[in-house]
């Protein structure tokens, strides 16, 4: 009976959610746009194009040369030329991006030969950068010395995904958190406020059984963002989407579980609606910026790499990261889980420690 | 048989006593008001009854079960029309109602919405939303999820205000309907004296945190002692007068008048009513 209850009352608050365009906007249109404007702002500049790759050595470094272009992100390698001088018109007919040939020197070693076009420098910049990255990366591994300098930014969270692989989760873990802070603090707020709990308190139904429909259909609506952004991102951002992601969904349910706890304190404490937005507000845009979201943490001043350490939203990016565009496992995100947990009970201890009903 | 029992019951907010120490009793299947200005303790009193704010001291038993200290048994009992109530928006009245009927574990939910649509007359917008009806119309949906469980008892606080004079009318219809046609019992709270006439059996005046009066509209109008109540303006100032003999008492007034050779204007008469019970008893008009 009371499992019918319940079933019929998240249905109901299932609607009263998703009738609102305000929270559709909000949860779902929103990011994407947000993501789709980053990535037309930052995300270009990580494209370096179609390279064609003549390969006359043959030798194990230059096949893993022919390799490690074609598996960087944002390259694109054609292998079809032959002809060196045909493939360099290519590149200055600007059908083509850039060329690179390799050839066996007098001595043994592999030689490799770029010719790019300076149309865009910008791109050049970025391609003169990749492949000869890429060389010495192999000539290292060959010959065993220490990596040169140019890698040491490779520390950089980043540098290993394109700007939109990189955006996508952090967008993903800010949706989910407005949504879920918004969709129990001020909605909670509004309804004690409006009378709607006290006159709840008249009917048989316990209201905690109320609050915990509403949890259900708000971690509905997180895995609908779930889905939603993570299949936009691959279908019309092209975002490479590893097949660990389906990780994604233990960590976004718990992570919208931290956020609406969150939410719920929030109801807890204040009295008004719009003191109830200021707060979330308050609380928000600050992890926001210094979780990681837009921007590498690792790349930020120490100070603020210690603040990000005390946000729950930072441990929700870097698990949604890990688990969606880095190929990582569950296993893998289990201490951000944890963490996000141990969140979750500690707000869940103040809140209902501080909740009243009228 | 007794439907409500209300002994000595009292409720302080502070300093402040809003309901002071008062009894009365409502039959099974009786219409009982509760009339009285601002402030009087109208909603504190009903709200002790229906379990939502616990008296300082006093008893309260509805069909026979105590109310407090656990309202729960009692509240499945009861249909309540809180005072205000803003409603959940984005859910249509039918989806609200089996709603409702549902959270009272009741499995003919959608039965009992439709019954309830027909009882106060919104069948026709039970596919809209709450937000989008009428003061009226929102009244209606507020007094069927008081209905939608099948209560033995129906609270409605003030069904009527903000209404216009037609909206009030067919509520009083739908409220009468509730009573006579569904033999609920009804305790409904007002400050339209006209609609404590009309609508209930039995009216408890309030005034100032007591119970006043209490009686038929007819005994309340009885205990005025008169049949007719003329009333005047007399230099800008309104006299009123009560008296057995319609004729005798406006000739009186005119002889009167001449003899002390004033003007008067506005010369009135007509039966006593509930607003002159309550001018007798207060010495104040009922509206400040
Ligand atoms: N929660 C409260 N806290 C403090 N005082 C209150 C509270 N509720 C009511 N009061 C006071 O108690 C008195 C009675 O209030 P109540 O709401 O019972 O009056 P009422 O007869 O229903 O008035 P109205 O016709 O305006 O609805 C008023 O003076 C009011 O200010
Ligand atoms: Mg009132």
């Amino acid at each position: 009976m009371t499992l019918s209850r319940i079933g019929a009352t998240t249905l109901a608050q299932m609607r009263m959610m998703f009738r609102r365009r305000i929270v559709l906007f909000w949860s779902l249109v929103f990011p994407i746009i947000l993501m789709a404007l980053l990535g037309l702002l930052f995300g270009r500049s990580i494209d370096a194009g179609t390279i064609t790759v003549i390969d006359a050595s043959h030798t194990p470094a230059s096949t893993a040369m022919v390799h490690a272009l074609s598996t960087t992100k944002g390259v694109t390698v054609k292998t079809d030329q032959t002809d060196v001088a045909h493939a360099r018109k290519q590149v200055q007919d600007g059908d083509r991006d850039a060329l690179v040939v390799l050839t066996k020197t007098p001595a043994g070693a592999t030689a490799a030969h770029l010719y790019y076009s300076n149309a865009s420098a910008t791109q050049a910049g970025i391609i003169r950068g990749i492949v000869s990255g890429a060389s010495s990366r192999i000539s290292v591994a060959a010959t065993g010395s220490p990596p040169a300098i140019v890698y040491s930014q490779q520390s950089v969270d980043s540098s290993s995904l394109s700007y939109i692989d990189f955006l996508l989760p952090g967008i993903l873990a800010l949706a989910i958190m407005i949504s879920a802070v918004i969709g129990l603090s001020t909605v909670l707020v509004t309804w004690r406020k409006q009378g709607v709990l006290r006159r709840l308190k008249l009917t048989p139904m316990p209201l905690w059984e109320f609050l915990v429909a509403r949890v259900a259909a708000s971690l509905t609506l997180a895995l609908l963002q779930v889905a939603v952004l993570i299949t936009f991102g691959a279908l019309v951002f092209g975002v490479s989407i590893s097949p660990t992601a389906w990780a994604a969904i233990p960590v976004a349910l718990v992570g919208a579980l931290c956020f609406l706890v969150m939410g719920f304190t929030v109801g807890s404490l204040v009295a008004e609606p719009e003191t109830a937005d200021a707060v979330t507000n308050v609380i928000t845009n600050p992890m926001m910026f210094l979780s990681g979201t837009f921007y590498p943490v690792a790349a930020m001043p120490a100070f603020v790499q210690t603040i990000a350490k005390v946000l729950p939203l930072y441990y929700m990016t870097n698990a949604l990261r890990d688990t969606i565009v880095r190929d990582r496992g569950l296993m893998y995100v289990m201490p951000d889980i944890g963490v996000l947990l141990a969140v979750t009970a500690v707000l869940a201890i103040v809140s209902l420690r501080t909740f009243r009903w009228e | 048989m007794v439907a409500i029992q209300v002994d000595s019951l009292t409720k302080r907010y502070g300093e402040h006593v809003a309901v002071d120490g008062i009894s009365f009793q409502v039959e099974q299947g009786e219409a009982f008001g509760i009339l009285g200005p601002n402030g009087a303790g109208k909603t504190t009193t009903l709200e002790m009854i229906e379990g939502l704010r616990k008296p300082d001291s006093g008893q309260v038993h509805v069909l026979g079960r105590p109310v407090w200290p656990d309202p729960r048994s009692v509240q499945s009992l009861i249909g309540v029309q809180l005072q205000s109530t803003t409603l959940f928006d984005r859910l249509t009245s039918r989806e609200l109602l089996e709603l409702f009927a549902c959270f009272y574990n009741r499995s003919d939910g959608s039965e009992r919405a439709q019954l309830v649509l027909e009882q106060v007359g919104l069948v026709g917008k039970a596919d809209a939303y709450a937000d989008d009806m009428s003061g009226g119309q929102q009244q209606r949906l507020a007094i069927a999820l008081a209905l939608v469980h099948d209560p033995d008892v129906v609270f409605l606080d003030e069904p009527t205000t903000g209404l216009d004079p037609q909206a009030r009318r067919n509520l009083w219809d739908v409220i009468r309907a509730i009573h006579a046609d569904a033999g609920k019992t009804v305790v409904l709270t007002t400050h339209y004296l006209e609609e404590a006439e009309t609508l209930c059996d039995r009216v408890a005046i309030m005034d100032e945190s007591r119970v006043i009066a209490l009686d038929t509209p007819a005994g309340l109008i009885a205990s005025l002692g008169a049949e007719v109540r003329i009333s005047y303006t007399e230099g800008g100032e309104e006299q009123v007068a009560y008296a057995h003999d319609a004729q005798g008492a406006v000739l009186e007034t005119l002889e009167a008048a001449r003899q002390r050779g004033a003007q008067i204007e506005g010369l009135s008469v007509r039966g006593p009513s509930l607003e002159d019970v309550f001018l007798k008893l207060t010495g104040r008009e009922f509206r400040e």
